[in-house]
């Protein structure tokens, strides 16, 4: 009887699902997403999910692509003074805002001033404390005075929470957003879902190629890959490491994995003892086995680097070897810094945060033969960012990728770096002049040597030991086209069809 | 009677201000606050100032309470600090989905825990009995989350009968939104049986045994007649009252199964608020999960007074 009745369901449920197939728009793209989102106010956005949202809402001036490169968006063109100290950039004519209102240079104006006031609490606001003042001379140009020649301005546009908003509804756009971008705002139910619709007035014609997008919030990664494999979604965003093997074996689904500037490193405050000697630091760089540690914290899901620039960065000095572990190296250092029998250290790793929990572990183990004992301590996220962060002597932490070079790296190596004092309060002369000259480099090459010498210094006097970049890995069902997973770790939907 | 649940009503009262006041004092003392969450990881002292100063951190605890207070007083729950939105629709949305959940689960809990705990108790000893125990027991005492990860191992990923997650909508057909509420409810259903039924077979046995059913049956009644009239009706009055208590555990239960099912329910708005020191939001939260327990207790407390006029309240003396 019970048997019979759980046929029934099943049968029941197959024919329904037959039925309701027809009535899902053909354009529809399904997602899965891990976490809640805060807000959906742009520039206020801290969470992988809320970017996602960035980026197809709303445009920036620039756009770039992960790699390096910058490349118009809402800005058509720009130029910059020979002291690079003023820039300006020409609006394409004619992009409109969802709401059928045409953008204007003033709400470029408004948006990165609100970013600029610290009650708003961008995360973004400390790579605009160099703008003195905007100006909008005409409805389409917007002119920005630096307070230093600055390289990388206009790659700052390109920032995840540097969107530009319509000036009128800041007071609504937490929780109805308008933009210019690809996809309108259709809803947003808390712990459920967002929807998206296809704007159909985007600037670029042609684009978007689908016609709506839903976004499933599915916190246990059993859950979505599950609905992955049934076919309840399309596309599961930013794949938990760990499951990544069972999902390579179905022919259904295809996995995309990108490598990012995402980075995990252990951390060492140069303010504390015995952290405040460089060759103590450079012990524990040489003990490390980079390559081991990808394959343990990240299931080999990412590429051993020397600091936050990846390898797959035109920048990426591949003069330094990767090498394998040096154990007699290291204990030779730390006997000529005063510590021949090594020394007990704490090392705190946050609570749910996996790969820096195995990042720790894995380290611990590592550390043992040159003669530091590591005891980990677990600590809540709350506490370890009020408590731990730029105050304990050594910890496990990270970040994720920057679109620009230099706010990848000046805000966390430079003595005045809004971060340093906040991450390892590391000084080193060199590096800072070689950071602030990169800002004010002229060419390409200029810019790429100097970064190369600054990978070299730090591997000579490292801050903390960056060990990897984690990979950004996306799995999708065979009938989504045109997808590719992006470094910045965003959906870029644009050219994306569902068959 | 009304005089009694007069009292107990001002009671509630009293219990959900205690409650606003713990909570209140709890925020205060995690470490770190909205204003860290909202500034984000290494954000300088200024923003973090700025930012408590917009929202009013920056006063004494005592005026911060007494704003969020006062706004109830006057109807308003407030606006969420995080997601800026009103509280109320929030939660209410919220709830209304939980609600659906729990109830269909409390039924469930109910009507089978009742009933498996009646057929163990009079085939006491043999194999329906010793059935209903291991089945019950493998519910209590294997931990929720398992059962929901095992629950869409199964059913949706390789029967593909039901979705893995996530809440239906009335729009796309009964079935699509029904079929989101059978995981779920069964999992909580699964681990809250147990309570039910055993306490109903062991007080169901003692009642079998007592002299006025054996008076039934030397009358001659029927068994069925003598088991459901005259031994269910005495033997259910301590069913009820763990029926109340087990409100209290489906409630701490459904945050997890909705947190693994993706149900957009109050479990995972509180926990989304907590995480995130959202006071006004985790203050709704909570004193809305309080009010219900309370209001299941005394329901409870009424129905064993309908059901046992012995201890029929506010008549003790007479």
């Amino acid at each position: 009887m019970k048997k019979r009745f759980i046929g029934a369901l099943g049968a029941a449920a197959i024919s329904l699902t037959a039925l309701m197939a027809p009535a899902m728009a053909a354009g529809t793209l399904r997602v899965a997403i891990p976490s809640n989102l805060n807000t959906l106010d742009a520039a206020k956005t801290k969470l992988g999910e809320e970017y996602i949202m960035n980026f197809l809402i709303f445009s920036g001036l620039t756009e770039v692509d992960g790699k390096g490169g910058v490349k118009p968006d809402l800005a058509e063109s720009w130029s910059k003074s020979d002291d690079q100290k003023t820039w300006t950039f020409k609006l394409r004519p004619g992009v409109k805002f969802h709401d059928g209102r045409e953008l204007e240079a003033a709400d470029v104006k408004a948006s990165i001033e609100r970013i600029k006031d610290k009650a708003t609490g961008s995360p973004a606001r400390v790579n605009f404390d160099i703008v003195d003042s905007i100006e909008t001379p005409d409805k389409e140009t917007v002119v920005f005075k630096l307070k230093i020649p600055y390289s990388g301005f206009a790659e700052l546009f390109g920032d995840r929470q540097v969107r530009i908003l319509p000036r009128d509804k800041f007071d609504t756009i937490a929780t109805h957003p308008i933009g210019t971008g690809p996809f309108m705002f259709k809803s947003f139910t808390p712990g459920d879902r967002v929807e998206l619709v296809k704007n159909p007035d985007y600037y670029v014609k042609g684009e978007p190629k689908l016609d709506a997008v839903t976004f499933r919030i599915m916190p246990e990664s059993a859950a979505e890959i599950a609905a992955l494999e049934t076919g309840d979604v399309d596309l599961v965003w930013s794949l938990p490491l760990e499951s990544i093997d069972q999902m390579k074996d179905n022919p259904d689904i295809v996995v995309d994995s990108t490598p990012t500037s995402t980075w995990d490193g252990l951390i060492m405050n140069s303010a504390k003892k015995p952290f405040d000697d460089a060759r103590v630091r450079k012990a524990v760089l040489m003990a490390l086995d980079k390559k081991a540690l990808v394959e343990v914290a990240l299931y080999g899901q990412g590429t051993p680097t020397h600091t936050m620039i990846p390898p797959s960065h035109p920048y990426y000095n591949s003069d330094i070897p990767i090498g394998a572990p040096d154990v007699e190296g290291a204990k030779k250092l730390l006997a000529e810094a005063g510590y021949p029998d090594g020394f007990e250290a704490t090392l705190y790793v946050p609570v749910g945060r996996p790969t820096r929990e195995r990042l720790g572990i894995a380290a611990k183990e590592m550390l043992a033969p040159v003669g530091i004992k590591v005891d980990i301590q677990r600590v809540p996220w709350d506490k370890f960012v009020k408590e731990i962060e730029g105050k304990a002597a050594f910890y496990a932490d990270g970040f994720f990728s920057r679109p620009t070079i230099d706010t990848s790296i000046y805000p966390f190596y430079h003595s005045t770096g809004s971060w340093n004092t906040q991450l390892w309060n590391y000084k080193n002369p060199e590096i800072d002049k070689v950071l602030d000259d990169a800002r004010a480099a002229k060419t390409e090459d200029e810019r790429a040597a100097l970064y190369k010498k600054f990978q070299a210094l730090a591997e000579d006097n490292p801050a903390g030991a960056i060990p990897y970049v984690l990979n950004h890995v996306n799995a999708y069902r065979k009938n989504v086209k045109g997808f590719h997973s992006s470094p910045m770790m965003w959906l870029d939907l644009r050219e994306t069809t569902v068959e | 009677m009304v005089l009694y649940v007069i009292k107990r009503l001002v009671g509630i009262v009293a219990i959900l201000v205690v409650m606003s006041v713990l909570v209140f004092a709890i925020t205060q003392v995690m470490p770190g606050n909205v204003a860290h969450i909202l500034a984000g990881q290494f954000a300088d002292d200024a923003t973090i100032k700025a930012i408590e100063h917009k929202l009013g951190l920056d006063a004494p605890a005592y005026v911060q309470y007494w704003r969020w207070a006062s706004g109830v007083l006057s109807g308003n729950l407030g606006n969420s600090l995080i997601m800026e939105r009103p509280v109320g629709p929030l939660i209410w949305d919220a709830f209304m989905s939980s609600a659906l959940l729990a109830a269909i689960a409390f039924v469930m809990v109910a009507v089978f825990g009742i009933v498996l705990g009646v057929l163990a108790a009079v085939r006491q000893n043999r194999f329906t009995d010793h059935a209903v125990s291991v089945f019950s027991y493998i519910g209590v005492s294997v931990p929720e989350f398992f059962w929901a990860i095992v629950a869409i191992i199964v059913f949706a990923r390789y029967l593909d009968w039901l979705p893995s997650g996530g809440a239906g909508n009335l729009s796309h057909g009964v079935w699509s939104w029904a079929s989101h509420l059978i995981l779920p409810s069964l999992t909580l259903t699964f681990t809250l049986i147990a309570h039910v039924s055993r306490l109903t077979r062991s007080s169901m046995i003692e009642t079998l045994r007592s002299n006025y059913v054996r008076n039934a049956r030397a009358k001659g009644l029927p068994e069925g007649v003598i088991i459901r009239r005259h031994a269910l009706r005495n033997a259910l009055l301590p069913t009820i009252t763990v029926l109340a208590i087990d409100v209290g555990w489906l409630l701490g239960n459904i945050v997890v199964v909705e947190a693994v099912f993706s149900y957009p329910g109050i479990g995972r708005l509180l926990l989304f608020a907590i995480e995130r020191h959202d006071l006004p939001l985790i203050q709704a939260g909570i004193l809305l999960i309080a009010a219900v327990y309370c209001f299941a207790n005394l329901i409870a407390d009424l129905l064993y007074a309908y059901f046992n006029p012995k201890i029929r309240y506010g008549h003790a003396e007479s």
